[in-house]
């Protein structure tokens, strides 16, 4: 390019730029971040199509930075109209000149999609119309290898506009007023820091744009010097302006090859035009920049040791002061600034300070580019204003968890920083607000995390990371980090102890203090916070030997047999079922869970939310899989491991529901004398008389019921149990409640005990025995959890039109699982979401119901939104039938009058000081947790308790873990080893086909909708042997890893 | 030269003369002033490492201490004294990897090359390293072959890009 003699040479080119004939259209590749899935492979693909057509000159193949959206890979944007497109291939290429470019038609199939539709334009994907893109205004759209595309688009005009008509002082003043802080992490404000370098004494200055983007999470910088090095450069030649510098320096990351070449390229182009170099611009500023790699080392990121890695040497901090600013680079007065700063001050200078003030916060002014990335749908670089909350960045930009998990929380700022629960999702962020609550804004690298990501490993992690480039020069940081990393290390293998948790914190602020640079001062931040926001996860490692989130491994060596309740070895009884050994694999879950039937139908399968293959696609059907296996038993086995015998003990269990009969099978397993004491004439609890038989058919239960009771359970029912004298005095050496949690709780407004108004438990109860089989009118169901979604399809299916479903907060907020209210929608269950019940009215019978609506306001503990009611909202809802679904409690009054059992908020209270005085003989050994709630006795020395009515209302399996848990516990205390039976060693150890491995998942027949009403018929169906074969050959088989 | 003679001498690597060495020391313009870590980098992108003649020459030449030398090459992750396979490839350990498996990831790398990280294939092809962070979070789990990236890998389909790679390259 010709050299640009003055700043009207510079105006003249970018009015000729303006004004040359555009290309009809062009094709924006991504050719940074994209390269990785191929982008380059697509732009030569775009190009032999043009130049195959004839079309050079009339389209063009821009090969632009990154833009932002880095979950569509390879990303396209096709110019004038402004189409997105996403993954796209080489293969898309004629598709795309043909129908789009020419054709002018938008191809659906490479448009992101949202709520199942297309969105072809760019400006209307959800991803950036809540952003705010300034500083990446030319990210994707200019070609950054041509300066001639940047100076089209703005580039260098404030930097020379300030060179010719402001002074340094007044550039200074104007950054200053503007608010802009430095992006790096700690948030200096910039004017001020350019201040003292311009002040402090000496001919010769230095400035530095920080590119050493260690931070792991963070990639702006990279994509900034990809996507577009000119504004880099545009601000420093302003920063050198403002302090008096005459040579500048970038330092990058060797890491980053890409950045460094297209960073390369800018600086020889700007210096061939006389936007670098001598007299620039001929407005006599001389300034040179220079590039040095980094060579791969943390603490460079720290500005002494960058300064020190500059020289040539190690890159080790030294003590401030002095600061850079008066004795930085050679000694000289040198001002560091990472690159999003510098590429902020040319829009600071473009926009007027006051302009660029407008945007943020109080204390935090102007834009944030954050990168995106972790546990959340839409990875990418996000640019939006100071103050935007988290929930706007993961939710709204983000577009949510992946895999319907629930957000846990962000980690910030890197290993400098800290983690953001749930909580504070609707903080509004900046630098100050983030510091509050323990993290730091760092350089943006915000990495989301869900309920499958262990914080004490990401403690573990980034305090490894740490340990690992610490530079050794301090001792706080050089021995306390390793200090740190071996206690971390033993609470994930499991081998803390509670004491370990008072070290960390000890360790950690006398590091934060003591230490030299930055890097040792803020080396502890991620422990500190994740005790400080998650100390139960550091207490369940600890005392229960267990990784909550199924991550550690030790811990939780596969992910799906931990998160089951009731740990089931499912790799093993699927690789049997792959094998086609399905009576084997059958019996493989029944060493655990007596209950396959119920659970290949009704459980809502953790297991499958924790499977890794759904990090792929979809997680291997495991409920689907185990239903299948009951599916091809015709006829009820004996049970292999049925005790022979007599052993001492006899043992009564009240309750029959799935924790009093998962108890009983496995102490009838161990040659117990069990008999279950059930107060209905049905046997099942819950399962029998909650869970509508389209969900749950009769038979299937009973078979489950007729193998417990063929290892030796002995079931009695139709007698209720009134006092623990009672089957004392009939000669039980132990006793097990296990009487559930089936009374419903109450509306608690007016008008709630008119005609009409029904308890959802005491509906499913009259449905599941027959004794109600049609109902007529208009039902309100109300409530979100499973107990309203079942109510509601029950009553649709008895008769009643229509079915509301009424709700406080919306869809995303319900507690029901996800595909049953997907279904109750599908068959006719109509939602109000938002809405909460104020009074019943009715003379006698319910007539209607008056409702006032609700929004949502900030997180409460889950990081779920409070509703809130909106006052004057109210409104009436006429019907017939009012079912409250709001709650479940325990009935207790059969020991009421036992003193020794302790009674408290409505549910059976654990006795602590038991547990903790002589708990260890009942508890010791194998592998019953001390300290389980479940388990513990809750009187004397032979009444144990466990389920709903420990726990309040629970999960099926959850139940059948607790049964299990306590026939352990109970068997130990009659003098046994309390151990359950061998569940694995008969699956061959292959790893899946990588051919067969790729398969999707097998999806089951659902029943048609028109013959669901009036029906109680089976609704979703189950696999034939071919694809439940199949589908087993997609489990990855972590366990043999 | 016999077919075992030929194995044998592409299993061992063969470290530069001191004569090439001097000449490539010749050729980088060498002086007292010159920027320690930038003549490090310029010799091993020439040599693909640092051999320790080299280092001892530069010393020399820039008048410098070897142990100053020494302890610049030993700080720097990127810096290697010894020879290494003809390509790297870098397991991102970063954080979005981490929470996305990353560790299964190199397990597999390594059982597929039957090495450990830092260590080199018998047959020099591949040197196995672990980064901190790629930059690239959204193809998480990552890796690098030299400048070329691998994402959203898998335990599989890291065995095929590392057997297809052998195949590209024998």
């Amino acid at each position: 390019m010709k050299r640009l003699e003055s700043v009207s040479d510079l105006k003249a080119l970018k009015r000729d730029l303006a004004s040359a004939p555009k290309p009809d259209a062009t094709i924006r590749v991504c050719s940074t971040g994209c390269r990785a899935l191929g982008a380059l492979d697509v732009c030569d693909a775009l190009e032999a199509e043009i130049t195959k057509r004839n079309l050079a000159g009339r389209v063009r193949v821009a090969r632009v930075g990154c833009h932002g959206l880095c979950a569509g890979a390879v990303a396209v944007v096709i110019d004038p109209e402004g189409f997105f497109y996403q993954g796209v291939t080489a293969a898309d290429a004629a598709d795309i000149i043909e129908t789009t470019v020419l054709g002018g038609e938008v191809i659906d199939r490479l448009c992101r999609s949202v709520d199942g539709a297309p969105v072809p334009l760019q400006k209307d994907i959800p991803f950036y119309k809540h952003q705010m893109r300034r500083v990446l205004r030319n990210c994707g759209v200019v070609d950054p290898t041509r300066l001639e595309d940047a100076i089209g688009r703005g580039a260098y005009g404030a930097a020379a506009e300030a060179l010719t008509s402001k002074t340094p002082e007044r550039v200074i003043e104007e950054v200053t007023a503007s608010g802009l802080r430095g992006r790096g992490g700690a948030g200096f404000p910039t004017g001020r820091k350019w201040q003292f370098a311009r002040r402090a004494p000496g001919d010769e200055k230095y400035i530095i744009c920080n590119a050493d983007e260690g931070d792991p999470g963070a990639f702006m910088d990279r994509a900034l010097l990809e996507g577009d090095p000119h504004l880099v450069i545009e601000g420093m030649i302003v920063g050198a302006f403002a302090i008096g510098a005459a040579r500048g320096v970038i330092y990058v990351r060797a890491e980053y090859p890409i950045a460094i070449e297209h960073t390369e390229i800018a600086l020889v182009q700007a210096r061939e035009a006389g936007l670098l170099g001598d007299n620039i611009l001929g407005t006599g500023l001389d300034f040179r920049i220079e590039i040095r790699k980094g060579a791969g080392a943390f603490v460079c990121g720290e500005e002494t040791a960058l300064i020190a890695s500059v020289e040539g040497e190690r890159g080790m901090p030294r003590p401030r002061p002095p600061f850079p600013a008066t004795s930085g680079l050679y000694s000289r007065p040198t001002n560091i600034n990472n690159v999003e700063t510098w590429a902020n001050v040319p829009r600071v200078l473009e926009l007027g300070a006051e302009a660029y003030a407008e945007v943020g916060t109080e204390g935090s002014k102007g834009t944030k580019i954050f990168a995106l990335a972790g546990k959340v749908n839409n990875t990418g670089l996000v640019e939006v204003p100071m103050g935007t909350t988290l929930r706007e960045i993961v939710f709204e930009i983000g577009g949510g968890i992946p895999r319907g998990r629930r957000f846990k929380a962000a980690q910030m700022g890197g290993p400098s920083g800290g983690c953001v629960p749930a909580r504070y999702l609707d903080l509004a962020i900046d630098y100050d607000s983030v510091k509050e609550i323990g993290a730091i804004m760092g350089s943006g690298g915000l990495v989301v995390m869900d309920e499958a990501t262990c914080m004490v490993d990401i403690a573990r992690f980034f305090t490894e990371f740490c340990q690992k480039e610490s530079c050794g020069k301090c001792l706080p940081c050089r021995v306390g980090t390793k200090r740190m990393l071996e206690i971390l290390e033993r609470i994930c293998r499991g081998q803390g102890e509670m004491e370990d948790i008072d070290r960390l914190v000890e360790l950690g602020e006398m590091i934060q203090e003591a230490s030299l640079c930055g890097l040792g001062q803020t080396a502890p931040n991620p422990v500190l916070s994740t005790i400080r926001h998650f100390r139960d996860e550091y207490e369940a490692h600890i005392k229960e030997k267990r990784c909550p989130s199924h991550a550690c491994e030790a811990l939780a060596p596969v992910s799906c047999a931990s998160a089951c309740p009731a740990h089931v070895n499912v790799p093993e009884y699927v690789a049997l079922i792959a094998e086609g050994r399905f009576a084997g694999a059958l019996e493989v879950v029944r060493r655990r869970n007596p209950f396959p039937s119920v659970c290949g139908r009704a459980c809502h399968h953790p297991c499958e939310l924790f499977c890794r293959r759904g990090d792929l696609d979809d997680p291997v059907a495991i409920r689907t899989l185990k239903r299948f296996l009951c599916d091809q038993e015709d006829e009820v086995p004996e049970p292999p491991l049925r005790w022979r015998g007599r052993r001492h003990g006899r043992v009564a269990v009240i309750g029959s529901g799935p924790a009093g009969l998962t108890a009983a099978y496995f102490l009838a397993l161990a040659g117990r004398d069990v008999t279950v004491f059930e107060a209905l004439d049905v046997v099942g609890g819950m399962l029998a008389v909650a869970i509508p038989k389209y969900r749950l058919p009769s038979d299937v239960l009973e078979h489950d019921i007729a193998y417990i009771r063929r290892a030796g359970v002995h079931i009695v029912t139709g007698r209720r149990i009134n006092s623990l004298r009672e089957l004392r005095d009939e000669g039980f050496d132990a006793i097990f409640l296990a009487t559930g949690a089936h009374q419903g709780g109450s509306l608690g407004v007016p008008g709630q005990d008119l005609e009409g108004v029904l308890d959802a438990l005491a509906f499913l109860r009259q449905v599941c025995l027959g004794e109600l089989t049609q109902m007529k009118g208009r039902v309100v169901v109300i409530g979100g959890g499973n107990s309203a979604i079942d109510s509601a399809r029950a009553a649709l299916r008895l008769g009643a039109d229509p079915v509301t479903i009424l709700y406080r907060r919306t869809a995303d907020e319900m507690p029901a699982t996800r595909d049953e209210i997907e279904d109750a929608a599908l068959e006719g269950v109509q939602f109000l979401f938002l809405n909460t019940v104020q009074a019943v009215h009715g003379d006698g019978r319910v007539r209607a119901v008056t409702c006032i609506k609700m929004e949502l306001g900030n997180a409460d503990e889950s990081g779920r939104r409070r509703p809130i009611p909106v006052p004057g909202s109210e409104h009436t809802i006429e019907t017939d039938w009012v079912i409250a679904a709001v709650g479940q409690y325990p009935d207790l009054k059969f020991v009421a009058d036992d003193d020794r059992v302790i009674v408290s908020g409505g549910r059976l209270q654990i006795d602590s000081a038991t547990l903790r005085t002589d708990g260890g003989d009942v508890f010791a050994g194998g592998d019953v947790v001390t300290g389980d709630p479940v388990t513990v006795r809750a009187e004397g020395p032979h009444v144990f308790a466990g389920g709903d009515a420990v726990t309040g209302p629970a999960t099926i399996i959850d139940a059948i873990a607790a049964g299990q848990r306590a026939a352990m516990a109970i068997d130990r205390f009659l003098g046994g080893k309390g151990e359950l039976p061998l569940d694995h060693g008969w699956a061959a150890p292959c790893k899946p086909d990588e051919a067969e491995a790729a398969r999707p998942r097998h999806r089951v027949e659902a029943l048609p909708l028109f013959k669901r009403k009036g029906s109680f018929e089976e609704v979703i169906g189950g696999y034939s042997r071919g694809d439940a074969c199949a589908e087993a050959r997609r489990c990855l088989r972590c366990d043999l890893e | 030269m016999t077919d075992t003679a030929g194995t044998q001498q592409s299993s061992v690597p063969v470290p530069p003369s001191d004569a090439a060495i001097a000449s490539l020391l010749d050729s980088l313009d060498i002086s007292a002033e010159s920027n320690v870590i930038g003549v490090l980098q310029a010799i091993q992108d020439r040599l693909g490492y640092l051999p320790p003649p080299a280092l001892a020459d530069l010393s020399r030449r820039m008048r410098i201490p070897l142990s100053r030398i020494w302890g610049v090459v030993s700080f720097y992750a990127q810096f290697y004294t010894e020879p290494r396979g003809r390509h790297t490839v870098r397991v991102c350990r970063g954080t979005a990897c981490h929470v996305k498996g990353a560790g299964r990831v190199l397990d597999a790398v390594q059982r597929e090359l039957d090495i450990e990280e830092g260590e080199m294939t018998p047959d020099l092809m591949f040197q196995l390293e672990t980064v901190a962070c790629l930059g690239t979070c959204f193809l998480a789990p990552a890796m690098m072959i030299d400048n070329q990236y691998f994402g959203k890998l898998t335990p599989q389909s890291v065995q095929s890009i590392l057997r297809s790679f052998r195949a590209e390259h024998a």
